[in-house]
């Protein structure tokens, strides 16, 4: 299964993230969500970011709530509305979100 | 007569909900409820920023050109131009690997003449035993 995750909220059940395994997991961090790409609590990174190699945070998103791209952790991608649905229709078979 | 104080405390993070809007909101129109007040009677609005309710103090928030909605960056700045006394955890400041020139201190671009303080947990700990109600959004 090819599982795409939007996720929203900044402090989020991570119970439920780290059960998730799929074949190939997206995570597009998306509202609040676009803190943990950016903030790091007492000097560390989100574990979330740890959960997969595919992280994508919507740089409208960021912008709105007074982050920037370049302060997004190396390792996800910052990504436009017009980039997401291109994830949601080409690179996941299912999408949920958290 | 009497000074009734009022303590708006923000601990919710901006835009997924209303929370944080309705604080600042609530906080600005109780510098405006004198005229229903009796002579001499009045309130004292405190507005503070705790955990994650820090982050609605951050600077060129851009929900205005994406969204099309008011940034609470923009409320931020109208509480300090009506003269609200704002306070900011230090600590949850520094949780979040903030500097003071990330966030909304001063509202001179807009005629403002009072600034925000940083303070710590202590300083706003006092301020929730001293006031009469005490609301957290």
């Amino acid at each position: 299964m090819k599982l795409g995750v939007l996720l929203s909220d900044h402090k989020t059940d991570s119970d439920v993230l780290g059960r998730l395994t799929a074949e190939k997991l997206g995570i597009i961090l998306v509202g609040n969500g676009t803190y943990l790409a950016t903030i790091k609590e007492n000097g560390k990174a989100s574990p979330i970011l740890d959960k997969t190699s595919n992280l994508y945070v919507l740089v409208e998103d960021l912008e709105s709530r007074g982050l920037s791209a370049a302060n997004v952790d190396s390792r996800v991608k910052p990504v436009t509305y017009s980039d997401v649905v291109d994830l949601i229709f080409n690179d996941y078979e299912k999408i949920i979100w958290l | 007569m009497a000074i009734t104080k009022l303590a708006f405390i923000v601990r919710s993070l901006p835009y997924k909900t209303e929370a944080s809007r309705l604080a600042l909101t609530h906080a600005i129109a109780s510098q405006t409820v004198e005229i229903y007040l009796e002579d001499g009677d009045n309130v004292e609005p405190v507005l503070c920023y705790i955990g994650d309710g820090v982050l609605n103090c951050l600077k060129n928030q851009q929900a205005g050109k994406h969204y099309g909605i008011t940034s609470l960056e923009q409320h931020a700045k109208n509480s300090l131009l009506l003269d609200l006394k704002v306070m900011i955890c230090k600590e949850d400041v520094d949780k979040f690997g903030l500097k003071e020139d990330q966030l909304v201190m001063d509202a001179e671009d807009i005629g403002g003449e009072t600034n925000a303080q940083l303070v710590p947990y202590s300083e706003i700990q006092k301020v929730m035993e001293e006031v009469d109600h005490l609301q957290f959004f």
